[in-house]
């Protein structure tokens, strides 16, 4: 078990940084002088400035140096000079070309409203869609259960962001229901926080949960027509225990699978929500540090982020497994 | 899926007399199986939803194929900057709404669909491109990634040892990091690098973005083949082959890839509306196409004209729902039909 545990934490790892050194490979590699936008952006552009401009980015130097000076920086504090000098604590993600902030601290800035869409999001569709699953899964042939596959097909088959720009234009544009839907802090009010996050929770429920709906009904038939479940109801356990203590608990290793290899899908889906409903989140701020000039701190230190997120989930997902299943050894 | 089905002995066989001798070339023709793919097109056939997608789909592509066609028969154009195409100053208000057509003006035949406020381009014809656009890429991205994937999990699965190891890793790499993420990445690099040329800045894109979608898109393929082959090289007639010496790329290619038809087939088609998606949603977020048509970049053109002009985001996610739905759902319904385990 912890043998296996430190070789995946080694692969997760090798994925981090081998993200990390392509970004930088890209951008100060890449075809076009990274410099050239930064120095049109106040002012025209002078051969001097270009020339500070180079040297405070760091451009004269090889690319491997910079990596270097950058991966350092996350590990100890860091003396960056852009225009003025700013001292970079560590971790250091460096200092955004644009607001000449330090980048780690507006990602900690960013991080709740985008952790609320997200973890709200996730335990609103997991758990309904479970239940939905479940209840088609023991009213199967029924009308019910029927509309209930018809409905998930359906809104399967639409794209995230369709659905999600079409609640928008409803209940925020045309019915004006939930016309704020900008990010509001849990710690201040909890209230505006929840009213808020409303529809994009409900936009992430519908398209997630609909698909989770499929997954578990078509688990759970199969649980519900093993042995076990035929000797516990033999036994006399109750159909409440023998469905959910037997049959689904029996049914959600592979959903919990799925909910692991789904979580990049949700977090680009909070790219998507954020943009949307204009929440002023870590993937609204992504999008917005692409514009040129591009903010290269700032998309390496949220490619950096996800990457980590993914990763990490993944993990967890993976030990998850053999602490559900006991079938599941971790070799 | 196996070379010789037990469908094709059920499907042979005839109940025995029909008076005298079977001439024999009456008795082969009775014996004649049908193979695998022969029983899902019949499936298909008979599936109501399948064809009703087929249908609109047909539509949809003859639409796009036939693009420069409509746009010539009703004079219209997307790029404003074709010296045929009315200015903006022409065809707009001094608000930038359009001066004829929707939103504030009747139904015009000179554009059916409407004009786009501040840019002035014909909705129609960007809509028609738009289109050309979705599809042209779904299909180079479904076609490179089917190609990339089934090599290399045809490669990973036969050779088994080291070779699979590494595309194994590979796979898993891709597979956790979300494609978003590359597109985040390589986007900007693109656009600063051909800020100054705009056609060569729409090609670059274009092909960035294939490029995105593919390295993106193999590894659920990959690792389902892979998985095929290892089942399958284990079957006798892949060991006959072998002890009498057929080359290795001859078993791959001729006995193993005809029986991984049904897997490829249901990606492919699965694969077309989410490559779709991926666009559109590329371009919504501006991180797609710019210079191009999109389908996507209409959409988040159109929404700030939301309460004045709802026809005009009306059109692009229609379009996007149309096609992904009828793609989906068409996709649905050949991996059902090329699933033996569906019965009907």
């Amino acid at each position: 078990m912890l043998g296996y545990i430190v070789r995946r934490l080694v692969s997760a790892a090798l994925v981090v940084v081998l993200t990390s050194m392509f970004l930088f490979l890209l951008f100060f590699k890449g075809p076009s002088d990274p410099a050239r936008p930064l120095c049109d952006l106040n002012g025209k552009c002078t051969p001097e400035k270009l020339a500070i401009l180079t040297e405070d980015l760091g451009l004269n130097d090889s690319v491997v140096h910079q990596y270097g000076i950058w991966a350092k920086g996350l590990v100890s504090d860091r003396e960056i000079k852009f225009g003025a000098t700013f001292t970079c604590e560590a971790p250091c993600l460096g200092i955004s070309y644009r607001t000449r902030g330090e980048v780690r601290k507006e990602l900690v800035e960013k991080l709740p409203a985008t952790l609320s869409i997200a973890v709200g999001g996730a335990t609103i569709y997991l758990v309904t869609g479970v239940l939905l699953g479940t209840i088609a899964a023991r009213k199967r042939g029924t009308n019910m259960d029927r509309g209930l596959v018809a409905v998930s097909v359906f809104i399967s088959a639409i794209p995230y962001y369709v659905v999600a720009l079409l609640l928008w234009i409803f209940f925020s544009l045309q019915w004006k229901w939930f016309e704020d839907t900008s990010y509001h802090p849990l710690t201040e009010d909890p209230l505006a926080w929840a009213w808020a996050l409303v529809l994009p929770w409900f936009a992430i429920g519908l398209t997630s949960s609909t698909a989770y709906a499929r997954y578990s009904r078509g688990q759970m038939i199969e649980a519900l027509g093993e042995d076990f479940v035929r000797t516990a109801t033999a036994k006399g356990v109750s159909e409440r225990a023998v469905v959910i203590r037997h049959a689904l608990r029996a049914a959600i290793v592979p959903i919990i699978t799925i909910f692991g290899l789904d979580f990049a899908f949700l977090l680009s889906g909070t790219v998507f929500t954020e943009q949307i409903f204009q929440i002023d989140g870590i993937g609204r701020w992504a999008i917005q540090s692409l514009r040129s000039p591009v903010d290269f701190p700032v998309v390496a230190a949220t490619v950096l982020f996800a990457a980590i997120i993914v990763v990490v989930a993944n993990l967890i997902v993976d030990i998850l497994y053999s602490v559900i299943d006991p079938r599941v050894r971790l070799s | 899926m196996s070379v010789v089905g037990p469908s094709d002995v059920i499907q042979g066989h005839e109940p025995a007399g029909d008076g005298g001798m079977p001439t024999r070339a009456r008795r082969r023709k009775a014996l004649a199986g049908k193979s695998p793919t022969q029983i899902a097109l019949a499936r298909l056939a008979k599936d109501k939803i399948a064809i009703v997608c087929s249908v609109v789909l047909l539509l949809l592509v003859l639409l796009a194929l036939f693009a420069p066609v409509i746009t010539r028969a009703f004079d219209i154009y997307w790029d404003i900057s074709d010296p045929a195409a009315p200015t903006p100053s022409q065809v707009l208000e001094y608000d930038g709404f359009p001066a004829i057509g929707p939103p504030f003006h009747g139904f015009t035949w000179d554009h059916p669909l409407g004009l786009a406020p501040t840019v002035g381009y014909d909705n129609l014809a960007y809509l028609l491109y738009g289109l050309r656009t979705s599809l042209l890429v779904a299909l180079a991205a479904t076609v490179l990634s089917t190609i990339v994937g089934v090599t290399l999990g045809l490669i990973a699965g036969f050779s088994r040892g080291v070779l699979d190891k590494i595309i194994s890793f590979v796979t898993d790499l891709f597979l956790s990091f979300p494609y978003l993420l590359g597109m985040l990445a390589l986007a900007p690099i693109v656009v600063s690098r051909f800020q100054g040329n705009l056609d060569d800045l729409a090609r670059a894109q274009l092909f960035t973005l294939i490029g995105i979608l593919v390295v993106f898109g193999w590894m659920g393929l990959a690792r389902l083949i892979r998985g095929q082959v290892l089942s399958l090289r284990e079957r006798e007639f892949i060991q006959a082959a072998e002890v009498i010496g057929v080359p290795t790329h001859r078993i791959l290619f001729k006995e193993l890839l005809p029986n991984l038809v049904a897997p490829i087939v249901v990606s492919i088609s699965l694969g077309l509306p989410a490559f779709v998606a991926a666009e559109a949603g590329l371009s919504f977020l501006g991180l797609g196409l710019t210079g191009t048509p999109s389908l996507g970049k209409m959409v988040s053109d159109a929404t700030p004209y939301y309460s004045d002009y709802p026809q005009y985001l009306w059109l692009p996610v229609a379009a996007i729902t149309l096609l992904t739905l009828s793609l989906n759902l068409l996709g649905d319904s050949v991996r059902d039909a090329f699933d033996p385990r569906t019965r009907r």
